[in-house]
């Protein structure tokens, strides 16, 4: 009688809930594991000793930018005592004069016709002074421009001297590291693009341009890592020029 | 020669070497089915279980047993591996009683062959599988260990053409090749905890038709 092999009613439901099992699970691995350990990004901070940084860029902007209205009320007290003596007296009585015509009217609307020519003569020299003044501060920016553009090229000029002996000086502490791999070409250049973080370690060392001796590429590399904390300038403000290096490496020199 | 490789999953799995992808089909093969069969035991064992329970009620409450018989008979397939036990066991009663000459032991005789014999065949039907599930609990690391080991042999033989070695060039064979592993043991696993637990519920569930059996017997021992 019970020669049956017994179906088995669940067969399906079984086979179904395999499946979500391991689509469970094979999401969980996809979604839910970060499987590249990302290099941290490195928290880069810059530390000011002061703020003169921020301004020389803005000062550099006016004198191709911005007309003339920007720079007289910056250089104006500055300047203009010692060049414009000469016209300041001329000056204040026409102004004042001006002023006082131009206050005279509404007070005295009895009288207009003894006043009437006054208008018409004082306008062109109202101009004129104003333009002189326009003129003269125009000159002392520019001259203040000027002194401004030597000491930055020069202050330009200091820096890249103090960058290109730090950068001569890392260049030199790597190259110390560097254990030569035998036959290597002496004309391999290996460029690699250095990464680095104030205090003068290494963030990321990336390979640029192989030199086709992949040895001698691998042996920089290590002289890079190896010659960890490379020199850098005590002018903290200094690291941004640091920051991104590209150096070229052979093995001739 | 390139140092960052891409370690997420699924590039992981495409870079292995083909024995390696070989035995990680393998293993997902193994894992489906076993899960397959543990849900398929999961359901099996509960209704036996609920059947046994439902039918000895019935048979203790129930004082006629040739209606308790008829019963069973018409709803076969439910009626619960218990139920076709004492079917087969009654209807064996009920035909030895009717033979002129058989005495009473020997009637008694008959009928707990029949209800042995279909006893063997139910139990026979409850532990199918379950040495499936045993044999992938026990085999199924080694087979993902087997991956691994090869996996790694190819990591560090390619190793050797490199002069200088960095774990960056070793590390992401040996990770694929780890895969390997960590599916066995995903397989492997479940297919233990599951083997234990319906081996323990068929057992008792053994222990269960036995004694019925013998409770049973008794029963037809008193009938006139």
């Amino acid at each position: 009688m019970s020669a049956m092999i017994y179906d088995e009613p669940y067969k399906l439901p079984a086979g179904i809930l395999a499946l979500a099992v391991h689509s469970a699970f094979f999401l969980l691995l996809y979604f839910g594991i970060h499987w590249q350990a990302q290099p941290p990004q490195g928290m880069v901070v810059d530390i000011w000793n002061s703020l003169p940084e921020i301004n020389p860029p803005a000062q550099v902007a006016p004198p191709q930018a911005a007309p003339v209205a920007p720079p007289p009320p910056v250089i104006k007290p500055v300047e203009l005592p010692k060049r414009i003596e000469p016209l300041r007296p001329a000056l204040p009585p026409k102004v004042d004069i001006a002023l006082a015509d131009k206050k005279k009217p509404p007070v005295k609307s009895s009288a207009p016709k003894l006043i009437e020519p006054a208008p018409p003569a004082m306008p062109p020299r109202e101009n004129r002074a104003a333009l002189e003044a326009q003129l003269a501060a125009m000159q002392a920016a520019q001259s203040a421009q000027a002194e401004q553009a030597r000491i930055r090229a020069e202050q330009a000029a200091l820096i890249g001297k103090i960058v290109n002996e730090h950068i001569a000086k890392i260049v030199a502490k790597i190259r110390r590291n560097i254990v030569l791999p035998p036959d290597v070409p002496d004309n391999a250049l290996a460029e690699f693009d250095v990464t680095l973080l104030p205090g003068g370690s290494v963030l990321n060392a990336k390979l640029s341009k192989p030199s086709g001796d992949a040895a001698y590429d691998n042996a920089v590399e290590r002289a890079i890592l190896k010659a960890q904390p490379l020199p850098l300038p005590s002018d903290v403000a200094l690291f941004g020029q640091f920051r991104e290096l590209h150096l070229k490496f052979s093995p001739k020199e | 020669m390139e140092v960052s490789h891409d370690l997420s999953f699924i590039p992981l799995i495409q870079n292995a070497s083909v024995l390696v992808q070989l035995v990680m089909g393998l293993l997902l093969l193994v894992s489906l089915m076993s899960w397959w069969y543990i849900f398929l035991k999961m359901f099996t064992v509960r209704l036996a279980v609920k059947q046994s329970k439902v039918f000895e009620e019935e048979f203790w409450n129930n004082s006629d047993l040739n209606q308790l018989y008829r019963e069973v008979a018409a709803a076969h397939q439910d009626a619960g591996s218990m139920g076709r036990i004492f079917a087969a066991g009654f209807a064996e009663f009920i035909k030895l009683k009717k033979k002129q000459g058989v005495d009473n032991s020997a009637v008694l005789e008959g009928t707990r062959r029949a209800m042995r014999a279909t006893y063997q065949r139910e139990m026979d039907n409850l532990e199918a599988h379950l040495s499936f599930l045993a044999s992938v609990g026990s085999v199924s690391p080694y087979v993902g260990l087997f991956g691994t080991v090869w996996g790694i042999m190819n990591a560090f033989r390619s190793l050797s053409n490199v002069g200088q070695a960095t774990l960056a060039h070793v590390a992401p064979g040996i990770a694929e090749a780890l895969i390997a592993t960590a599916m066995g043991l995903f397989a492997a696993i479940p297919a233990v905890v599951a083997y234990n637990r319906y081996a323990h519920d068929v057992g008792r569930l053994s222990s269960r038709f036995e004694s019925f059996m013998e409770e049973f017997s008794n029963v037809l021992q008193r009938q006139p």
